[in-house]
């Protein structure tokens, strides 16, 4: 039962990171966001939607805490967790769209010596997929929150040893995959939109110079390029890969320890606690070792494939 | 409180203020930069990139710390188990980027601050493109990068578990509290460090390194002294409150 518990974690883990990715080229966020912003100021007007809250961590973080504290008041009054998570997720989400708005407004009319205009079109057509987008992040943040939580269904589980649950309650958890979610989102996902998609007229296969800076690419497939068409240029491999990162994560994290848990007695009357916990930590080792070797073969692979750089 | 157990609490609150700061510098962290491949490192802040390991690291080593029930949890095994758990969360962080730059970019991982890689011998300005400082996560990167997930998240971990061991605050406010002395320390040096830096082997982490972590000892000095004045005088505090 845990097992299967910890399986439903990890799939919400892909999707939320995924969409937490997705969101923050919606509304491009975060690090690549330097270019959006540097944009007029190069001369190159544009139709992104440029909003820079804040990092992605600390953003996310908000938002989710936001949420798993209006579903665990929620929850203390005995209202369903079905009807909790998503109410809570909704209420971060509304606080996300109004924080997304702000920005917006305030970086394009500080943008207006540049002759750069506020495109109404691009502020509306916007907002509704930002705050669904966030939604899908922050209501399977909060649900994974409140599956490990005191309160949730792990808890739940008796005739073990020890609670298989973690002691944090919800809300700090769901401070807790905020940030840790933020921080993936905006190491992994924004490669694939900042190196790639904002300047898809550039050589392939380079580093973007620094004289490229600012240099957006402003034209879509067919006419002119918004914020919109990166989310479908990302979701087809930033994203993903995104949630992958974090499903991963939350995957082997969850797995080792468990895996240590069973070596400790997980199954019987009483649990022993330092078997459990170093078999955890070597099982976490081994993967890290796993992952050195893995990086190694990766940067040799490339290095013979692509070959020492061609060009000026 | 018995004096000793106060002093312990307050040289772990300095222990994993230090390990923190030490943990920050060895990220390879490129910013912005590294977003549009212009820098090597993950394309992320330092704050934010360490406090989401940490709090990863955090999540194991809470979940370990509960197998003890009725009996003080083994520091070190719990302090080691949130440094494993923050090192995993940054080794698949770098290898997932690494896999974006290579396969959504066709970019080569290199050093933009060293000629060969220390480590592998491999060597890195022919493969670098002009003009940019570096791009992707070369070997040397990774394997500092994963040392300093290690190093902070058992920081991080150790302040947890002392907090809930000795000072007897619920898991909620140990962890609010131990987080709370992470940012503080990971933000010092962040601006120690002021843009990027690739790991150990960058000059950048020689030249910086003394300050940063002297600068961290003063303000874990200062955060863990607030602690123990807040044990000694309220009590109360560790109970945890409504969490």
């Amino acid at each position: 039962m845990v097992f299967a518990w910890t399986m439903v974690v990890i799939v919400l883990a892909f999707i939320a990171c995924l969409f937490e990715d997705l969101e923050s080229d919606e509304g491009s966020q975060s690090n690549p966001n330097s270019q959006v912003q540097l944009a007029p100021e190069m001369g190159y007007i544009h139709r992104y939607y440029n909003k820079a809250i804040s990092g992605e961590g600390l953003s996310y973080a908000l938002a989710c805490t936001i949420a798993g504290t209006v579903a665990w008041a929620m929850l203390s009054k005995g209202i369903t967790p079905v009807i909790a998570i998503p109410f809570g997720a909704g209420i971060g989400s509304l606080v996300h769209m109004i924080r997304a708005t702000i920005p917006h407004l305030g970086r394009e009319s500080a943008h207006k010596r540049f002759e750069q205009p506020i495109y109404l079109d691009v502020l509306f057509g916007h907002l509704v997929p930002i705050a669904t987008h966030n939604f899908m992040a922050v209501v399977c943040i909060t649900a994974i929150a409140y599956i490990q939580s005191p309160s949730g269904p792990l808890a739940a589980i008796t005739g073990l040893p020890v609670a298989a649950n973690n002691p944090f309650p919800l809300p700090l958890l769901c401070f807790i995959w905020g940030i840790t979610v933020g921080a993936i989102g905006s190491s992994t996902g924004d490669i694939h939109y900042g190196t790639e998609r904002l300047f898809q007229d550039r050589p392939f296969g380079e580093g973007r110079r620094v004289v490229y800076h600012g240099q957006i690419c402003r034209y879509a497939d067919c006419g002119i390029r918004t914020s919109k068409d990166v989310v479908a240029f990302c979701a087809k491999y930033g994203g993903p890969a995104t949630g992958l990162t974090f499903g991963l994560i939350v995957l082997f994290e969850n797995w080792r320890t468990l895996i240590g848990m069973m070596a400790g007695g997980l199954t019987g009357a009483s649990l022993n606690p330092g078997v459990a916990a170093g078999v955890g930590i070597v099982i976490g080792l081994i993967i890290g070792a796993v992952l050195i070797v893995g990086n190694l073969y990766l940067v040799k692979w490339a290095r013979k494939k692509f070959g020492p750089f061609v060009g000026e | 409180m018995d004096p000793i157990i106060l002093v312990l609490i307050l040289v772990s609150a300095i222990i994993g203020g230090i390990l923190a700061s030490l943990g920050v510098h060895l990220l390879p962290v490129g910013g912005a930069p590294a977003a549009m491949a212009t820098a090597t490192g993950v394309a992320t802040g330092c704050v934010m990139l360490m406090t989401g390991s940490a709090v990863t690291g955090l999540f194991t080593a809470s979940a370990v710390a509960s197998f003890w029930e009725f009996e003080h949890a083994n520091i070190a095994l719990v302090a080691l188990s949130g440094g494993v758990g923050a090192m995993l969360m940054i080794g698949w962080t770098m290898l997932i980027a690494n896999l974006l730059y290579v396969f959504g970019a066709g970019i080569v991982p290199v050093s933009g601050r060293v000629a060969v890689d220390p480590i592998t011998k491999e060597s890195q300005t022919e493969y670098k493109t002009p003009r940019t400082d570096g791009h992707g996560m070369p070997n040397v990167s990774y394997i500092s990068g994963m040392i300093g997930g290690f190093v902070g998240g058992f920081g991080g971990a150790l302040i947890y578990v002392t907090l809930e061991n000795f000072a007897h605050f619920s898991p909620a406010t140990a962890g609010i509290v131990a987080i709370g002395i992470f940012i503080a320390n990971a933000i010092l040096a962040a601006y120690n460090i002021g843009g990027t830096i690739e790991g150990f082997h960058d000059p950048k982490f020689k030249e910086r390194i003394a300050v940063g972590l002297f600068a961290a000892f003063v303000v874990s000095l200062l955060c863990g002294i607030l602690v123990v004045v807040a044990v000694e005088i309220f009590p109360s505090l560790g109970l945890g409150g409504a969490l």
